[in-house]
């Protein structure tokens, strides 16, 4: 190929990457930029959300000192806690759904992961809180047949908060899931069971290992966007459900301290850093310990 | 004068927080469209534009009523809804005479900022001859004294309500609210998603001035709200009326129009309202027109509509708040409009309620709500 030819090439895939940096560049840098230039200010008056006139770590200091921080540490818990759930449901499910359930049914099952994911978050979320609401249906018939004593006072409450979270992120843990279980190998399952490996060694030695990247992804993909969910406390918390999404948009809303809300819009995605590079370092850890105390010694096969 | 002067606050905030921004980006070019002066409203040329952006608090308004101002008028009305007067006046400022909208409704104490910082155009009385429908008591109040821009929509207080079903005791006032909290209505009390209404509950109970700007009395009712009050809230309402209709709790602060929509939409009779003792916030809502509002013919055609006595009387049937219109409240009683006396306070309370200022302890107020609400959630 000559050098001409070459650089035209080069040239159109150049102009074929730029949708990608101008969304990157408008949609992430500039405003990330904007938001960080707010944080370093603060509120000049009742009228002005924000101001930089005067630079400052003291928004940052503000919101990570006393109750604010409470909140983060609660948002964090529900997000740990309801990524886990979401590992505990989805995982048996989505496993079920790529090895066990006859394979003319997977469209059909996936489909019914997904089409209640396509109604939108708002309405599922109100869903739960007619169901939850202690007159409710669910309330009068469980009293009817005595299960309880009292109206369920769910409602308003972290329970119901952690229950909004769960089904609401679950379909992004099946999915992933589905697609690494499907693409495990069953005839190395197979052989697994041949030399003597029970169902549930051979899942967790041979499948789920190999299942590990959509464990990663699905868990990523639940557990960033519940850290900033913001619709689901609004609607099913109260007071006992708060979270950090909806302290940051009473910040910027009725609060119209633009600087405080930036300040903590960079503390959540620090302590969303910091927990999946945590995670990640002590998955990391736990993989490298497993395989040095399981490894073979192949020498002498050869 | 206790409201701010608020020349010195003006915001200038969006291009400056813009450009600042934008620099950090190394793209200062960008910053230069937004311009400092709001856009220009539309002249008033007496002939009708083909539509009409109302921008009013959520379930406010009746919708027969805008069926009827489409239908005579023949115009697109496009509602939309807000749930603080601080949302509303964000996206006014961000947007700079840009944001569409034609018809806001600020709370009276609002009306100065938004005034002295330019949001608000101008009304042409001789366009509103139904401005003479208001009562006296309705017109000229303390944030416009000449209805230069704004008209009175609706007026109302604040209250709670309670179930007698879980509460025995009688309940008068806001100690009392107090004492119910932590007592009958232990883990299901709900306050008001409001900075200057949680502050009430402490200031009206120990007998303060509701507008103090007194920094020793702030900090004894962040002391009593943050410290002892917060762990006995269950929930910061902004939608009591459905609150009310399921049921969720048992002790409930609330505006009194919001109360007798929920209790009638219910189907439970143990609800019984208080105008609490010593005081509480008397509100106004006002109609004004946006400045940078390119409908103002359709604009006044509206706010004159709403001041026809049959039209207001349906909005105050149907949002359960008194317009500030002559001779509805006879019409009402005449009519056998259910629980009159949540839509019309008693003399006796008139006399004793306060009128809400936005004073500069307003930050220190929004301080105590978010501080009250972290320890609520914790």
């Amino acid at each position: 190929m000559s050098p001409v030819k070459q650089r035209k090439l080069r040239l159109s895939s150049a102009w074929l990457s730029f949708p990608i940096w101008a969304w990157l560049l408008f949609f992430i840098f500039i405003p990330l930029g904007m938001v960080a230039w707010y944080s370093f200010g603060y509120k000049p008056g009742l009228f002005s959300p924000v101001s930089n006139s005067q630079l400052s770590f003291d928004r940052y200091r503000e919101a990570t000192s006393g109750t604010f921080v409470k909140t983060f540490w609660n948002t964090l818990e529900i997000g740990l806690l309801g990524t886990a759930l979401c590992i505990l449901i989805g995982v048996p499910f989505a496993y079920w759904m790529a090895v066990k359930a006859r394979p003319e049914w997977r469209g059909l099952l996936v489909a019914m992961v997904l089409v209640p994911y396509w109604t939108s978050f708002l309405v599922r979320t109100i869903g739960w809180q007619i169901i939850l609401a202690p007159h409710g249906f669910l309330s009068n018939f469980l009293q009817d047949i005595h299960l309880i004593n009292g109206p369920i006072e769910v409602l308003y409450t972290r329970a119901a908060v952690q229950l909004g979270v769960v089904y609401n992120y679950l379909p992004l843990m099946i999915l992933p899931m589905y697609v690494a279980f499907e693409r495990t190998d069953a005839a190395q399952r197979e052989a697994a069971r041949d030399l003597g490996a029970g169902r549930l060694k051979a899942f967790f030695s041979v499948t789920l290992p190999d299942a590990l990247p959509g464990l990663l992804a699905g868990s990523l993909l639940v557990f960033i966007p519940l850290m900033g969910d913001y619709i689901t406390p609004s609607v099913l918390g109260g007071a006992r459900g708060n979270m950090v999404g909806q302290m940051l948009a009473q910040q910027f809303e009725s609060a119209q301290n633009w600087a405080l809300g930036a300040a903590m819009a960079f503390i959540l995605m620090g302590f969303i850093i910091v927990t999946v590079l945590l995670v990640g370092v002590c998955f990391l850890t736990l993989r490298a310990g497993i395989r040095w105390t399981r490894r073979l010694d192949l020498e002498g096969v050869v | 004068m206790k409201i701010l002067v608020p020349q010195a606050s003006a915001p200038r905030l969006t291009r400056r927080a813009l450009l600042g921004g934008a620099t950090v980006i190394g793209l200062g070019a960008l910053a230069g469209c937004t311009d400092r002066a709001y856009a220009p409203t539309a002249a008033i040329d007496g002939k009708p534009e083909d539509r009409l952006n109302v921008y009013s608090w959520g379930d406010y308004d009746d919708p027969a009523n805008i069926r009827r101002f489409r239908r005579v008028n023949g115009i697109k009305v496009q509602m939309d809804a807000f749930a603080s007067n601080e949302e509303m006046i964000a996206k006014l400022s961000t947007a700079r005479g840009t944001s569409g909208y034609d018809i806001v409704v600020p709370t009276g104490n609002y009306v100065p900022q938004l005034i002295a910082n330019g949001m608000l155009a101008k009304l042409d009385l001789s366009l509103i001859p139904n401005f003479n429908n208001l009562e006296e008591s309705a017109r000229g109040r303390a944030w416009d004294p000449d209805n230069e821009y704004v008209v009175a929509k609706t007026i109302g207080t604040t209250g709670f309500v309670y179930d007698t079903a879980k509460i025995k005791t009688k309940m008068a006032s806001w100690s009392d609210f107090i004492a119910a909290a932590k007592g009958a209505a232990k883990g299901s009390t709900s306050v008001l998603d409001d900075a200057f209404e949680l502050a009430s509950i402490y200031l009206a109970a120990n007998g303060h001035d509701l507008n103090t700007t007194d920094s020793k009395v702030l900090e004894q009712a962040r002391e009593f709200l943050v410290n002892d009050f917060a762990k006995y809230i269950r929930n910061f309402s902004s939608d009591p009326s459905q609150n009310i209709v399921q049921r969720d709790f048992v002790l409930m602060q609330c505006y009194n129009g919001d109360a007798r929509l929920g209790i009638d939409e219910g189907d439970y009779d143990g609800w019984k309202f208080v105008f609490p003792e010593p005081t509480a916030n008397l509100w106004m809502d006002n109609w004004a027109i946006a400045t940078g509002s390119q409908h103002p013919d359709n604009a006044h055609a509206w706010i004159n509509f709403m001041l026809e006595p049959e039209v207001g009387f349906k909005d105050m049937v149907y949002n359960g708040y008194p317009t500030g219109l002559k001779g509805q409240r006879e019409l009402a009683e005449k009519r056998d409009v259910d629980r009159l006396d949540l839509i019309f306070p008693p003399d006796e309370v008139m006399d004793r309620l306060t009128a809400g200022l936005l004073t500069k302890a307003q930050g220190a107020l929004v301080k105590i709500l978010n501080e009250v609400k972290a320890v609520a959630g914790s």
